[in-house]
């Protein structure tokens, strides 16, 4: 199964989106954190993303989510550590933290490809916060 | 291919968790799942494509099951629905016919 990454630079914040992504599509899904420094304040290390993709990937593929701002330098860096083989399958989504973690997460419980996983997460642009009728 | 039409009871609508299991349980099916709330429809094999109906308490939905394993993905989709909808429509079969 296709594997996520919530990347944040608040650990409070990735679990507490870890806890809604396990909650809504279910246990079998599989998620993990890279959130804040190494000494507990607010940040990103590329260093614990790359330890936390390789934690996670079953060889299905990793989608990285990411939070804002330095979160997609930390996660660029934290690829190019990995091996030629397991980076090719490591994607990060641009997409909205909360909705694309959901939605990826989801889709991965379907048994899709990671290419169907980025897909999902991206379409959570599209998706209304608000009742559109 | 099978139609059940249903009323939305549950104070919240249609939340996600919910939404997310109906998704999983939809997709375990060859049938084209489908949940139809007024003029839109929703391929109930996409969280997205079902969270953007923005269900609420009130709203009517249809839930069209349609391929060889029609019947049992109405099943196992009406027991996922139960907790959340009062049923309003009966089933309508129509084998190899014309809807």
């Amino acid at each position: 199964m296709v594997s996520l990454v919530l990347v944040s630079h608040s650990r409070k914040l990735a679990e507490g989106l870890q806890e809604m992504v396990e909650q809504v599509a279910g246990p079998e899904v599989r998620v993990t954190v890279a959130a804040g420094t190494e000494d507990g304040r607010l940040g990103t290390s590329a260093p614990a993303i790359t330890e936390a993709i390789r934690l996670v990937d079953d060889g299905h593929g990793v989608l990285v989510l990411i939070d804002l701002g330095s979160a997609a330098l930390s996660a660029d860096l934290a690829l190019e550590d990995l091996e030629p083989a397991q980076r090719a399958r490591v994607r990060i989504s641009a997409a909205p933290f909360v909705e694309g973690a959901i939605l990826a997460a989801v889709e991965a419980t379907l048994g899709s490809d990671l290419d169907a996983v980025a897909a999902a997460a991206a379409r959570a642009f599209d998706l209304p916060k608000l009742p559109q009728d | 291919m099978g139609e059940i039409r249903f009323l939305l009871i549950d104070p919240s609508g249609l939340h996600a968790r919910p939404a997310a299991r109906f998704v999983q349980t939809a997709s375990r099916f060859r049938s084209a799942v489908t949940i139809v709330h007024g003029p839109r429809e929703a391929n109930a094999k996409s969280l997205l494509s079902l969270l953007g109906l923005a269900l609420r308490e009130g709203s009517e939905i249809a839930l069209r099951v349609d391929g060889e394993d029609a019947d049992a993905a109405l099943t196992a989709l009406t027991t996922e629905l139960a907790p959340f909808v009062r049923r309003i429509g009966t089933t309508r079969q129509i084998i190899g016919g014309v809807s």
